[in-house]
C-alpha cells in the first residue's frame, strides 16, 4: 500500500486549504493571487491523474479520515465513475481560472478579486468533496459549502441584476438543503447509520418502507435542484447568464453535473437498484420531468435573444439528457450518463467561455450581434462551431458518443419513447446551435459591428477555449480508451 | 399504524407542523425578509425533530464512565450533527440577509413583486443597456 492511498484527501483539501491561504497572500501580493489560486487545482489533477492508474475499475477506493473505520469514522470511498467526474472537475474548473486572469478584472474590481479566486477554490474543493464523500452528511455538509459559494460567486460584481439572480437562486437552493438534511434524518431515525456503504445493506433490510420512500423523494428533490432538474430549474436561467462568465462555465459545466452525480450515488450506491419498491415510483416521475426537460430546455433555447440565456436553457435540455441515462438503469445508459457529464461540461464551459470572450472584447451580450464575428473573431468562432458540434452530438466528437450510448441504454431498457425524445432533443439542439453558428459565419457585419483585423481575445483566454473545444473532439475520437472501464464500473453498481 | 403510536411521536408531529410553517412562509410571503425567516423556521423544524430522535426520558450525558452501558445514554450524534448544522444555517441567513441590504440599496423595495417587475421592464425597455460591460 503505497502514498496513492492519502491521494483522495488530498485532492479534496488541497483547493479547500488554498482557499484560505488566499486571502493571506492576497494581503501581501495582490498580484500573485490569480496564479497561485492556479496551483491547487493543478496539483489535484495531477493526483487524479496518478490515481486513475491504481484505481480498480470495479469497487470502491475507501480512505478512512483519521484511521476511524466506516461506520463510525467519516469515509471517503471512490470508485471509477467518482474519480473520472474528480478529474473533470478538476480539469475544467482549472481552464475556467485561467480564463478568469484577464477576464475578471473586467467585471470585478479591487479586494473582489481576491475574494472572488478565494471562493472559486471553495467551489471546486467542495465538489470535489460532494463526488467523493462515502459519508451521507458529510454530503450535505460539502453541499452546503458548495451552495454558499456559488450564491456568492453570482453576486460577486455587486450589481442590481446579479445579486436579484443570486437571491432567487438562494430561495430555491437553501430550502432544497434544508429537504436534504431532513431525508438525512430520516434516513438515521430508521438505520441508526450515515455511512452510505452501512446504509446500502440496512435499508435491504429495514422494515420501514414508507419512511424511506419520503426520505428518497425528499432526496430527489433537494438534489434535484442543485441539478435544475425540470421543473426545479427556475433559477438556472438567470443565474447562469448573469454570473461572470467562467462561474457560468463552471455553474453550468460542473455544478448542475454534480447535483446529477448525487442523485446517481443515493439511488445506485446508498438506495441500490434491489430496492425497487422504494425508489421505483419517484424513477419515473424522474424520467418524465427529464424527458420534459429535454423538450421545454430545447424550445426555450430556440426562442432566447440572448446567447448566455439560450447557452443556459440548453444546460436544462441536457440535464434531462443525464436524467434520462440514470433512469435507464442499464449499464449502457448509466455510462452515456456520466460520459455525458464530462462531454457537457466540457462543451458548455467552452460555449460560456466563447461568450464572455465576445463580452470582454465587444461587450456583446445578444446573438443578433454576432453576425460576422468571424471576420475579428476567428479562432473563438472556430471553438464556439466545435463545441456546438458536440452538443448537438454529431459525430465524432464526445456528444456523439454519450449519445449513442444513452439511446443503447434506453432501447435495452425498453424505453422507446424516451429514444425519441432524446433524438428530437439533438434536432432542437441543432436548431439552436446553426442559428448561432449561422449568424457568426455567414451573415455579414453590421455597421461598425465588427471589423477584420480588430482585437481577438487574448491568449490567456483562447488557450482555454481551445483546450475544452479540441477536448471535447479528442474525448469522442478516443473515447475506446475509458468507455470499457466506464462500462465495468457501472455494471457494477446495477 | 394505531393512532396511540402516532400520540407517542408528537415530537414528530410538531416538527412537521413547524416545517410546513416554514416553507408556506418561503413560498407564499411576498417580504424578502420574512422568507428568509420562514427558512429560519424551517431549519429549525429539521434540528429539532434530528435532536427528538437521540433523545432518551432520563438519558444521561454520553460519557463513558464504569457502571454506565450505552443504552442509558443520549444518543450524541445527532447533537453533533446539529451542531454542524447550525453553523451552516447561520452562514446561509448571514449571506442571505447582505444580499437583502443589497437589494434594498439598489432598488429600494423589499418586495418581490416589485423585484420581479423591475426584472420584466428592464427586459422590455432597453436591450441596448445590457450590452455595457457593467452589466
Amino acid at each position: 500500500m503505497g502514498a496513492y492511498r492519502h491521494f483522495p484527501i488530498f485532492m479534496i483539501t488541497l483547493p479547500l486549504l488554498g482557499a484560505v491561504l488566499l486571502p493571506i497572500l492576497g494581503y501581501y501580493r495582490r498580484r500573485y493571487v490569480p496564479y497561485a489560486a492556479s496551483l491547487p487545482l493543478l496539483a489535484s489533477g495531477v493526483l487524479g491523474i496518478l490515481l486513475m492508474n491504481r484505481m480498480p475499475v470495479e469497487g470502491y477506493l475507501s480512505y478512512q479520515m483519521g484511521s476511524w473505520p466506516p461506520p463510525i469514522g467519516i469515509e471517503i470511498s471512490i470508485d471509477f465513475l467518482a474519480l473520472f467526474v474528480m478529474l473533470v472537475i478538476c480539469g475544467i474548473s482549472l481552464l475556467a481560472l485561467v480564463f478568469s486572469w484577464r477576464y475578471i478584472s473586467k467585471e470585478v474590481t479591487g479586494g473582489r478579486i481576491i475574494a472572488y479566486y478565494s471562493l472559486f477554490l471553495l467551489l471546486s474543493g467542495s465538489m470535489l468533496g460532494f463526488v467523493a464523500t462515502g459519508d451521507i452528511f458529510n454530503l450535505f455538509v460539502f453541499m452546503e459549502i458548495l451552495a454558499i459559494s456559488s450564491y456568492a460567486l453570482v453576486a460577486i460584481t455587486g450589481n442590481r441584476n446579479a445579486v436579484r439572480a443570486a437571491f432567487k437562486y438562494l430561495l430555491m437552493g437553501a430550502p432544497s438543503s434544508i429537504m436534504v438534511l431532513l431525508a438525512i434524518g430520516f434516513l438515521y431515525s430508521v438505520t441508526g447509520s450515515l455511512n452510505m456503504a452501512d446504509l446500502a445493506t440496512l435499508i435491504s433490510q429495514s422494515g420501514f418502507t414508507q419512511v424511506l420512500i419520503v426520505s428518497y423523494i425528499l432526496l430527489v428533490i433537494g438534489f434535484g435542484v442543485k441539478a435544475a432538474l425540470f421543473p426545479l430549474h427556475l433559477w438556472l436561467p438567470d443565474a447562469h447568464s448573469i454570473a461572470p462568465s467562467p462561474i457560468s462555465a463552471m455553474l453550468s459545466g460542473l455544478v448542475v453535473e454534480v447535483g446529477a452525480f448525487a442523485i446517481l450515488r443515493i439511488t445506485f450506491s446508498v438506495f441500490t437498484v434491489g430496492a425497487q419498491n422504494i425508489i421505483g415510483g419517484t424513477v419515473d416521475a424522474v424520467s418524465v420531468a427529464a424527458a420534459a426537460a429535454v423538450l421545454f430546455g430545447g424550445i426555450m433555447a430556440i426562442y432566447q435573444k440572448d446567447l448566455k440565456m439560450m447557452i443556459a436553457y440548453s444546460t436544462i435540455s441536457h440535464i434531462g439528457y443525464i436524467f434520462l441515462g440514470i433512469t435507464a438503469f442499464t449499464k449502457e445508459g448509466l455510462t452515456g450518463a456520466v460520459y455525458h457529464m464530462l462531454d457537457h461540461g466540457l462543451a458548455k464551459a467552452c460555449l460560456f467561455l466563447c461568450a464572455g470572450a465576445f463580452i470582454y472584447v465587444k461587450g456583446y451580450r445578444r446573438i443578433d450581434q454576432l453576425k460576422g464575428a468571424w471576420q475579428q473573431m476567428p479562432f473563438t468562432c472556430a471553438a464556439f462551431a466545435l463545441a456546438a458540434w458536440s452538443v448537438i452530438g454529431l459525430p465524432p466528437s464526445a456528444g456523439f458518443i454519450s449519445k449513442w450510448y444513452l439511446i443503447v441504454g434506453n432501447i435495452e431498457a425498453g424505453r422507446e419513447l424516451y429514444v425519441v425524445i432524446l433524438l428530437v432533443g439533438a434536432v432542437l439542439a441543432a436548431v439552436y446551435c446553426f442559428r448561432v453558428i449561422y449568424y457568426m459565419f455567414f451573415q455579414p457585419p453590421e455597421e461598425g459591428a465588427w471589423e477584420s483585423g480588430g482585437p481577438e481575445a487574448p491568449v490567456s483566454m483562447l488557450v482555454p477555449v481551445w483546450v475544452l473545444s479540441l477536448g471535447t473532439l479528442l474525448f469522442g475520437v478516443f473515447s475506446y480508451l475509458f468507455i470499457q472501464s466506464l462500462l465495468d464500473a457501472a455494471a457494477f453498481l446495477l | 399504524m394505531s393512532f396511540s403510536n402516532l400520540f407517542h411521536n408528537y415530537h414528530y408531529i410538531g416538527a412537521m407542523i413547524l416545517f410546513c410553517i416554514g416553507l408556506y412562509t418561503v413560498i407564499m410571503r411576498r417580504n424578502i425578509i420574512k422568507k428568509i425567516i420562514g427558512l429560519n423556521i424551517m431549519e429549525t423544524s429539521v434540528f429539532f425533530f434530528l435532536i427528538s430522535i437521540g433523545f432518551l426520558e432520563g438519558g444521561l450525558a454520553p460519557i463513558h464512565v464504569e457502571g454506565v452501558e450505552a443504552s442509558q445514554m443520549v444518543n450524541p450524534l445527532p447533537q453533533a450533527l446539529i451542531l454542524t448544522g447550525i453553523v451552516v444555517a447561520v452562514s446561509v441567513t448571514a449571506l442571505a440577509l447582505s444580499m437583502v441590504i443589497l437589494l434594498y440599496r439598489q432598488y429600494g423595495t423589499l418586495d418581490v413583486d416589485n423585484l420581479m417587475r423591475e426584472e420584466a421592464e428592464e427586459e422590455e425597455e432597453t436591450p441596448q443597456e445590457k450590452e455595457g460591460m457593467g452589466e
